[in-house]
């Protein structure tokens, strides 16, 4: 997927902690009292893990398979791993498939552009809370200068600060896309530490910034890449969202928002 | 959490969050208006069907026959991850891993998204007696929830009630009268669980698929409190079966583009999320700890039996229940386990490793074929069926319950009475729990596998004579249905079968 697709901007240092890695998983920092159970369930675990194995091993009626064994059909059919659509097609599906499931399509020529569009909408729906990814693409939208009454939060840009409740209070949530697949309608965003999860989840509404060379034809275009990207550098949380949040359990009515954003604008930049 | 956390409070106690109702009332009309004036949303034709349903087979039989490798490789790479890795050979042991980290986390609460493995070892009765609350987090199931009552259908569980009756249930939960308006008892429910969330002590999920390669777990979902459930809380439980693994995420583009339509018709679900361990150091949000159960609970016995290790294919999409007249006829609790439908008449007994008890479920299918030609996976499930009558005829069990009559579930689901009686039949294994406000009675698993369920064991009783008992009681009352239940039910079908068709005769064309 060459360079359409970086999935990480760079990003503003967030929370100086040269100790920590960006990648350390949190289970590093727990207490002594809670790592005592912890580390006997550990050892029962591993104690387990290989009766575990040759177990299946036994039923499967031969030796453990200690080297990976030769997958032939790895992936989708080879016929649909070369097809592509141009960038008028891609545009014109994506939005179409966005669109057919409630969410919201806008082409935009600029990130100033962008800003604008959300501020009017901002005004419109009555807004009074905006929390967006602390990243420079969202800082570009300057909605700080433009809404100077709403209560605007760039995610986890102080500690002090209660974000999954900041998030769960806030109308608006702004995010960048890592990527989009034009076929289903989706589009993929990732967590770091300036990204929360909580972003484009917790707020009534979330608006998605999608560079426009960052749509692909294809899922799998958002997919295949993270199989050699090499384990440790996985995001915590890889998010494929395809329109608004919905159920319809009362009485088989479409109802939006149930538990994430009710309102899905992906705002196609460029 | 970042260091700051013990000096700034839990998130709980900093709930106290300030939601602009008014604001969500308004988005929820913004974008359903928009949907109802637009026309009606039409199922992706996906070309090639055939060649995808081959290739998602043989991903699945590849995988199944390595499975040692893959789980062993899915393991080693989710530990790296950082997430601590349990085994469970059965239920009870699952549960105790469960109930093992709730004490040490001293959990007053758990939220749950939809898992058919947590309802396969009854992880909410063995929560409630301790006493720990488990909430569902579905809209529908949160609302039967509150009922004390059980699910009435496979796709909406709470078909049974009308908006009033919806409205006057959240309306006593609430302390408040709210309207019978869909969006405001939504609205409602999404500011009650979203409360619940941020109090959570854990929050236990199922798992779609893992992936081997990089020890990485994904969920498909549309409501997206999965998602809430993965990120809010700061301890996550997963219970997973052993068999979900695929090797990388090469292979879940072909599973993610089999699942949703066979499901229910979409491209895909509105969320797909791959999580990847728990949060990172840096990280303001996701879970702290996160723990992956992997439960055997009767799997390993279908490896190695060359009639049924391809039950270990399944990738729970539902498509067979949609398309079975016995079980369009009689419904899911008369199956009798936690898995019903064609899937469920053959993977109850095999997980159950007792086919005499269970073999009556085989009698009640029909044959058709139609459930092997709607799976995605191409499992045989009809020949599955031939195997499992013949075992059973080869022990001697003789069987007449093809003669019997399959009406009455429809007149049964009309009335949650009725249901709560039918439920009563079974005689539930477990005493029903006395819980707050009432009685939880988590029924039988009338939906689908794509939308997951609680079942209570009915192993003590037959599902013939369940049936028998069942058909007594709805025979004296009047062979009517309630004729809006009648057509809500009728458009539910409807739909489903517009999405089926669409979504699985695309022809050579992409679209
Ligand atoms: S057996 Fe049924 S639930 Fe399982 S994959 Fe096939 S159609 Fe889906």
């Amino acid at each position: 997927m060459s360079n359409t697709n970086q999935p990480f901007s760079a990003k503003p240092p967030v929370v100086p902690n040269p100790e920590s890695s960006h990648l350390t998983p949190d289970h590093e920092q727990h207490d002594s009292s809670q790592a005592d159970w912890l580390d006997e369930l550990e050892q029962k675990s591993k104690a387990k893990q290989q009766t575990f194995m040759n177990h299946i091993a036994d039923r499967l009626q031969r030796p453990r398979i200690q080297e990976a064994p030769k997958h032939p059909f790895r992936g989708a059919p080879e016929i649909w791993q070369d097809f592509n659509w141009n960038e008028a097609e891609k545009i014109e599906k994506f939005t179409k498939h966005f669109t057919e499931v409630g969410g919201n399509v806008l082409r935009m020529q600029t990130l100033e552009e962008a800003g604008a569009f959300i501020a009017e909408q901002s005004r419109l729906l009555n807004a009074q809370y905006i929390v967006r990814q602390q990243l420079p693409e969202t800082e570009a939208l300057t909605l700080e200068a433009r809404l100077p009454h709403v209560q605007i939060s760039a995610w986890n840009s102080h500690t002090e600060e209660a974000w999954k409740a900041r998030a769960a209070e806030a109308d608006i949530g702004i995010v960048l896309a890592d990527g989009a697949a034009a076929y289903t309608g989706t589009v993929m965003v990732t967590s770091s530490a300036s990204q929360g999860r909580s972003v484009s989840l917790l707020p009534t509404v979330c608006i998605v910034l999608l560079p426009i060379e960052r749509l692909q034809t294809r899922l799998g275009e958002l997919l295949i890449p993270w199989d050699s990207k090499g384990r440790e550098n996985l995001p915590a949380g890889i998010h494929f969202i395809s329109g608004p949040s919905r159920s319809s359990d009362i009485e088989n009515e479409l109802t939006i928002g149930v538990h994430g954003p009710g309102i899905v604008y992906t705002l196609l930049i460029g | 959490m970042n260091p700051a956390s013990s000096t700034r409070g839990t998130v709980k106690e900093r709930a106290d969050i300030a939601l602009n109702d008014d604001f969500l009332r308004n988005a929820v009309r913004f974008t359903t208006d928009r949907l109802r004036s637009g026309k009606k949303v039409a199922s992706t034709e996906h070309g090639n069907w055939e060649e995808w349903r081959e290739r998602g087979r043989q991903i699945r039989l590849h995988t199944i026959a390595h499975l040692d490798y893959y789980l062993n490789l899915f393991v080693e790479n989710a530990r790296s991850n950082g997430v601590h890795v349990h085994f469970a050979d059965n239920a009870v042991e699952a549960t105790d891993i469960v109930m093992t980290i709730a004490r040490q986390k001293e959990a007053q609460s758990v939220i749950k998204s939809k898992s058919m493995v947590s309802e396969e070892v009854h992880i909410n009765q063995a929560l409630e007696l301790s006493g720990i609350e488990a909430i569902e987090s579905d809209l529908g199931e949160y609302i039967i929830q509150l009922a004390g009552e059980g699910p009435s259908h496979i796709v909406i569980p709470a078909i049974h009630k009308n908006r009033y009756q919806i409205a006057e249930l959240l309306s006593e939960d609430a302390g408040e009268t709210l309207e019978p308006d869909t969006t405001i008892l939504a609205g409602y429910v999404r500011r009650k669980l979203r409360q619940k969330f941020l109090e959570a002590d854990i929050g236990m999920t199922g798992c779609n698929f893992a992936i081997a390669e990089t020890g990485s777990m994904v969920l498909f979902e549309n409501e997206g409190n999965a998602r809430m459930v993965t990120t809010v809380p700061k301890t996550q439980i997963t219970l997973m079966g052993m068999e979900r693994i695929v090797p990388s995420w090469a292979d879940l583009e072909v599973m993610a583009t089999l699942l949703p339509r066979s499901a229910t018709g979409q491209r895909l679900t509105m969320y797909m999320s791959g999580i990847t361990g728990p949060k990172r150091t840096v990280d303001a949000d996701g879970p702290e700890e996160m723990h992956i159960i992997i439960v055997d609970n009767g799997r390993s016995q279908q490896l190695g039996d060359p009639e049924f290790q391809e039950l270990l294919n399944c990738i729970r999409c539902g498509a067979c229940l949609n398309v079975c007249p016995v079980y369009r006829q009689i419904g899911g609790h008369s199956y009798g386990g936690t898995y019903s439908g064609p899937i469920g008449a053959v993977l109850t007994p095999a997980l159950n490793k007792n086919v005499a008890e269970w073999d009556d479920i085989a009698s009640a299918s029909s044959l058709c074929g139609a459930c092997y030609e709607a799976c995605p996976v191409k499992i045989p499930l009809h020949d599955m069926l031939v195997s499992l009558r013949r075992r059973k005829v080869e022990r001697g069990h003789g069987d007449k319950l093809e003669a019997l009559g399959m009406r009455g579930f429809a007149t049964l689901m009309a009335n949650s009475k009725r249901f709560a009686l039918a439920m009563r039949l079974g005689k539930i294994a477990q005493k029903p729990f006395v819980h707050n406000s009432g009685i939880h009675l988590k029924l039988g698993p009338l939906k689908g596998w794509n939308t997951y369920r609680v079942a209570p064991t009915l192993a003590n009783h037959s599902f013939r004579d369940q049936w028998k008992e069942l058909s007594a009681e709805t025979a004296a009352q009047p062979k009517t249905i309630d004729p809006a239940v009648r057509q809500r039910m009728e458009q539910v079908l409807a739909d489903r079968q517009h999405n089926k068709s669409t979504s699985r005769t695309g022809g050579e064309s992409h679209e």
